[in-house]
């Protein structure tokens, strides 16, 4: 035959048994042009501007599915940070803009939409600032907008008035969502060192760099993996594991390749970039944690796990390069808690505590992701928690994130689930010492030496 | 130049009994398509189907012969997958 019998049932089973999909089809869009000091002229603007760039997203992304017998799990839209905009705004608040976002999400069917962000690594101007004092009253009011803030860079150091005041925003979020466990936070992101062609929400946003619409893939494929290590055995030496992962991860990301390629000339969009990501799902199987416990560790979170993850984070790369024209994004495995149940378990047994989770975050893609904290957690600690992840990433020039979820009433062990894709986990411990005096100092830690690296 | 080739891998799987391959083919054959290659096996009381099957001359769209390959399956109690065959090429070849 053409393809071998091994070939097809590998392509057929991937799907049927192994959960492989395409994470997501993000179309970015730059709305600068619906720049307007009245923010009800400028919502109206990008209402239109989105409905009408992305009103074939969905048909598209749902006709590939079928053609190729590859879910796409989810068609979403990112948008130029709104702060550019609210700076001209004449009014103090950004919310129109999230509510006009939301409502051309909803008509469209796309399942969210990002780039309710600002950039404020060295400083806020005042569009930031509109823009950070509306991110609460438009997670809490609307159903599909997304929200990030840089506020680190390798080039700028971390500001630290930045993400003190992060921290009082996801409390505030939190608690304003208190019924549905602080779910507003499940849709914000505190980013150092933020990329302009991320199609993963919550952290999506399309850079000024880029042009004016964009498609952009996120593969997915944590099940794919599973299966072939768990068929390779325990015998393969570290290359060998290596060498497995990589063909693997070569196949899934040459199926996003595949699918953006199809979708640009369908939509007539260009094809932007594929993130080589293994991004988990709560569905059984689908899951990091699962991999690194195949790979030989008791549980994750053991003595060993950063190694396990630093490889498997490497192997994904480099199989997927080659079979990417253009990689970009956040590109390596994520690590969420609530949204992957291998994680959740370790959590829940005690292998895996807060401080395993941010050595971790230094050798993948991308932070703290949907960490579940006790609801009484202080702003000050928060903050705290914010500072180290975002000095991980400016010391090692890489992209790292908080998406902390302070769960109001919630204590250590208890338990809180989001429902669908989110997941849900338990509430880990976080540390109860102040640095309260250290993050309210304020000003800007400064950025560090790139040189006489150790 | 000759126009490129479209064709589809039909996977059917389900529990072995008379007349699958005949009613696979013979929905194949209505829409206008040919079949390029088969291969068949019988695993215990499994049965597995697969075959590439050009449809550049199909009667028919893409889903519409999707739709009707998966229906005669169904009828004959077997699941159908109809992929077309550029996500075996992306993945397989280089």
């Amino acid at each position: 035959m053409l393809y071998s019998l091994e070939e097809i049932i590998e392509t057929v089973s991937a799907v049927g048994v192994s959960t492989f999909d395409i994470r997501t089809i993000t179309c970015g869009i730059n709305i600068l042009s619906c720049a307007d000091s009245d923010v009800k002229k400028c919502a109206q603007k990008v209402y239109d501007k989105v409905s009408r760039v992305a009103a074939d997203l969905v048909p598209t992304a749902n006709k590939l599915a079928k053609k190729y017998g590859v879910p796409i799990v989810n068609k979403r839209v990112s948008v130029t940070p709104v702060a550019l905009l609210a700076s001209s705004f004449d009014t103090p608040t950004a919310l129109p803009i999230a509510e006009a976002l939301d409502k051309a999400a909803k008509e469209l069917g796309i399942d969210y939409v990002a780039g309710f962000s600002a950039l404020v690594q060295k400083g806020i101007s005042r569009g930031d600032q509109i823009l950070m004092n509306s991110i609460a009253d438009a997670l809490c009011s609307t159903e599909r907008v997304c929200s990030s803030v840089n506020i680190g860079s390798s080039q700028a150091g971390i500001n630290m008035d930045a993400v003190y005041r992060m921290a009082e925003i996801i409390k505030e979020a939190a608690e304003r969502t208190k019924d549905t466990g602080g779910s507003a936070c499940t849709k914000l992101v505190v980013f150092c060192n933020a990329v302009e062609d991320n199609p993963f929400i919550a952290g999506s946003f399309l850079g000024t760099g880029e042009t004016e619409a964009v498609l952009n893939i996120g593969i997915s494929g944590p099940g794919v993996v599973r299966a072939a290590l768990e068929s390779a055995g325990p015998e393969l030496d570290m290359g060998s594991l290596s060498e497995l992962i990589k063909k693997i991860s070569f196949k899934i990301t040459r199926t996003g390749e595949l699918i953006g390629r199809e979708a640009s000339k369908m939509m007539k969009l260009p094809f932007g970039i594929i993130d080589l990501s293994l991004a988990p799902t709560p569905a059984q199987g689908d899951s990091i944690s699962d991999i690194l416990e195949l790979m030989g560790l008791e549980r994750t979170g053991c003595h060993g796990t950063t190694a396990a993850l630093a490889m498997l984070n490497d192997a994904v790369k480099k199989g997927g390069i080659m079979a990417a024209t253009y990689a970009g994004g956040l590109s390596g495995a994520f690590i969420p808690l609530t949204e992957d149940t291998g994680m959740c378990r370790a959590a829940e047994e005690g292998a895996l505590n807060i401080q395993k989770l941010e050595a971790m975050t230094c050798v993948c893609s991308v932070g703290l992701d949907m960490v579940t904290i006790p609801g009484d957690t202080s702003v000050d600690i928060i903050a705290g928690i914010i500072a180290d992840e975002a000095a991980i990433g400016m010391v090692n020039h890489k992209t790292t994130a908080c998406r902390l979820i302070p769960v109001p009433g919630k204590k250590p062990g208890d338990y809180i689930d989001f429902g669908g894709l989110l997941g849900g986990g338990p509430i880990i411990e976080v540390g109860r010492h102040s640095p309260g005096v250290f993050v309210k100092r304020g000003g800007r830690i400064p950025a560090p030496i790139h040189s006489f690296k150790n | 130049m000759e126009p490129r080739k479209e064709r589809v891998v039909i996977t059917v799987m389900g529990a072995n009994k008379p007349g699958i391959l005949a009613g696979i083919a013979t929905s194949i054959a209505e829409a206008g398509a040919s079949v390029e290659d088969v291969s068949q096996k019988i695993l215990q009381d499994y049965f597995a189907l697969m075959m590439i099957v050009d449809i550049t001359s199909a009667n028919c769209s893409f889903e519409d012969f999707q739709n009707r390959v998966t229906t005669v399956a169904e009828r004959l109690s077997s699941k159908a997958f109809i992929q077309h065959e550029d996500v075996f090429k992306f993945q397989h070849r280089l």
